[in-house]
């Protein structure tokens, strides 16, 4: 077998392993899942009412702004179920000891980390954002198959960045183990992606474009479906792969730092 | 020759954390690093086919052994050969090659039964789906288990769920088992079983290194044991060979015809009077030959009856803890 095909496989297992493991806790899973798809609803609801009010962002209907909303909220929620478990994963096993089980096995900390870390009890999520992306997607109008084949491929660029964000907390869990409020620094930072970028000032537009790519997170992938100009797409596509490159960087960092402290 | 090492060491360094308030802000921003020798040059040699008892007392470096040796450490310095890998350089290809059960801590995960664990193991090590169920069924087999894998692991005791780590450890045929307190928390019955398990996987050929703080386990399993302390290894030979050394202790208990009065026998003889006509000697062999002793005592003591005991295994590890 080659060795490609064992990491599928292993996924594999690990998302079957994943689902049993939900199941274990049925009732947990079905509020779980609606605070998941409830709290994802918050942004969408307040851009909503600022719409109602009258107010509005400049230059974008209200779909524009939902369709930004969905993208991103859909990228989160693979995200949450996908990588994210890799955060709490780490911190938890860090924090019992087990992580050092983990490297035991003869599969890269990382990939081991992400498999068990996988986390279908956060699909309510992913059924908020795909929600509002399809509300959205009902007011597009023209659009081509060349935009729907380049929103997928920044799509994918969309949940790199995710996946570059959850290694990047990972990792600092690693070595401060007390530090359960990465989330809550990720969320924050995070949610300047939810806007259209013309909100913001151009040098705070350029850092989240071509320094931390959040704008690629929602605005980019949505901008083109709606056939926006964007600039420096490209650009932002290359420091997204810089990014997801420098968080396995940082990961490896600390896992040095951990197979020389000892947890 | 299977595991080589060559003065290993391994230095721990941890911050110094104030308990007052004002320390703990302090050691926000100038820390005060304390370093720990846990190793302090290990040399190891084993062969195939052996089963090693690693004792040692709380702290020693037992465990700090055998995370480098199964390369979740990196040691400070010094070498390692194992297989012909260098553990903590060539990870993932030398870990495939090992198993380990860590007493302490469960590589099954908690809410499912142990198949879907054995499964998730399947999957990591690529093991081929006959070899993996020939394999299972053997080993389910010999611990007893066939009703216990299909249950969630957190409704499993600890003796069961310690039978299924054994398992966890195992399915990938590792010529090589790490075991850090495998019999910890378990009853005789449990620890009876774990015993011949792995006894039994010894005799197919399995190399086993285990750690652990019940003297039983290394009477009834280890053909050699090495004892560590404070970070180095004071002895290292068969338990026989130990109690040889240093068991030359006797306890003789001797019950009088008529009181003793207590002068005439030889100064530097250690006894207790347990009563006024039992006296109890604790005899260092080495100082004083047992014949000498018992011609010497009749000649002075009206002896009615007498019972001669050796010193007990944990009284002489005892003696090795405290150096
Ligand atoms: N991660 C760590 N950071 C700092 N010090 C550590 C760490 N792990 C172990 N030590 C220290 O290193 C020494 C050896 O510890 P180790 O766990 O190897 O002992 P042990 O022989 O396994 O003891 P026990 O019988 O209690 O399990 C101890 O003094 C311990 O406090
Ligand atoms: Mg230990």
């Amino acid at each position: 077998m080659s060795r490609n095909t064992g990491y599928l496989k292993l996924y594999g297992v690990g998302l079957k392993v994943g689902m049993a493991n939900i199941m274990a806790y049925r009732g947990d899973f079905f509020i779980n899942f609606f605070i998941m798809l409830m709290a994802e609803l918050f942004a969408p609801i307040i851009t909503f009412l600022i719409y109602r009010s009258g107010a509005a962002f400049p230059g974008w209907t209200l779909e524009e702004v939902m369709m930004i909303q969905g993208v991103f909220l859909l990228s989160k929620g693979i995200g949450y179920v996908f990588f994210f478990g890799l955060v709490d994963n780490t911190l938890f096993m860090v924090r019992e000891g087990t992580f050092d089980l983990l490297l035991i096995k003869p599969r890269p900390v990382l990939f081991m980390s992400l498999v068990s870390g996988i986390n279908v009890g956060d699909l309510g999520s992913i059924f908020s954002g795909l929600g509002v992306f399809i509300l959205a997607a009902t007011y597009l109008s023209g659009t081509t198959l060349m935009q729907w084949l380049l929103f997928l491929a920044l799509f994918v660029m969309s949940l790199t960045v995710m996946l570059a964000f959850s290694i990047i907390m990972g990792s600092t869990v690693i070595k401060w183990v007390g530090n359960g409020r990465v989330y809550e620094i990720f969320e924050a930072i995070s949610s300047f992606g939810l806007y259209p970028k013309s909100i913001y000032g151009k040098a705070f537009a350029n850092i989240i474009s071509f320094i931390i790519p959040l704008s690629i997170i929602g605005f980019i992938p949505a901008a083109v479906l709606l056939g926006r100009p964007v600039t420096g797409i490209w650009i932002s596509v290359i420091v997204s792969i810089l990014f997801l490159i420098l968080s396995t960087r940082i990961w490896k960092m600390m896992m040095k730092y951990y197979t020389s402290a000892g947890g | 020759m299977i595991i080589d090492t060559r003065n290993l060491k391994k230095t721990y360094i941890t911050y110094e954390r104030g308990t007052t308030f004002g320390a703990t802000i302090k050691s926000l921003f100038v820390r005060k690093p304390i370093e720990i020798e846990a190793l302090k040059g290990i040399y190891l040699s084993i062969e195939k086919g052996e089963i090693i008892g690693l004792i040692g007392p709380n702290g020693a470096g037992k465990s700090t052994t055998l995370k480098i040796l199964s390369g979740i450490l990196h040691p400070t310095s010094g070498e390692a050969d194992v297989m012909g890998f260098t553990p903590w350089k060539q990870r993932k290809k030398y870990v495939a090659n090992i198993g380990a059960v860590f007493g302490q801590k469960s590589q099954l995960i908690w809410d499912i039964p142990p198949m879907d664990s054995f499964q998730m193991n399947k999957a990591i090590y690529n093991i081929p789906e006959e070899a993996f169920t020939t394999r299972l069924n053997a080993l389910v087999e010999m611990l007893d288990l066939s009703r216990l894998i299909h249950k969630p692991t957190r409704q499993l005791s600890l003796g069961e769920r310690m039978k299924c780590e054994f398992v966890m450890a195992m399915l990938h045929d590792p010529p090589i088992v790490f075991l850090d307190e495998p019999t910890i928390g378990l009853d005789v019955i449990a620890k009876e079983v774990i015993r011949k398990f792995i006894k039994e996987m010894n005799a197919k050929g399995t190399t086993f290194i285990l750690t652990t703080h019940d003297l039983d386990d290394i009477e009834l399993l280890a053909n050699r044991v090495v004892v560590i302390n404070h970070g180095s290894i004071v002895f290292d030979d068969s338990l026989t060979n130990l109690m040889g050394k240093l068991g030359h202790k006797k306890i003789v208990k001797v019950i009088l015809s008529q009181a003793y009065a207590g002068t005439t026998l030889k100064s530097g003889l250690e006894y207790e009077k347990n009563s006024e006509l039992e006296l109890e000697f604790t005899l260092d062999t080495s100082q004083m030959s047992l014949k000498a002793f018992m011609d010497h005592i009749a000649g002075e003591l009206e002896i009615k009856d007498i019972s001669i005991e050796s010193e007990d295994i944990e009284t002489v590890i005892k003696e090795l803890y405290l150096i």
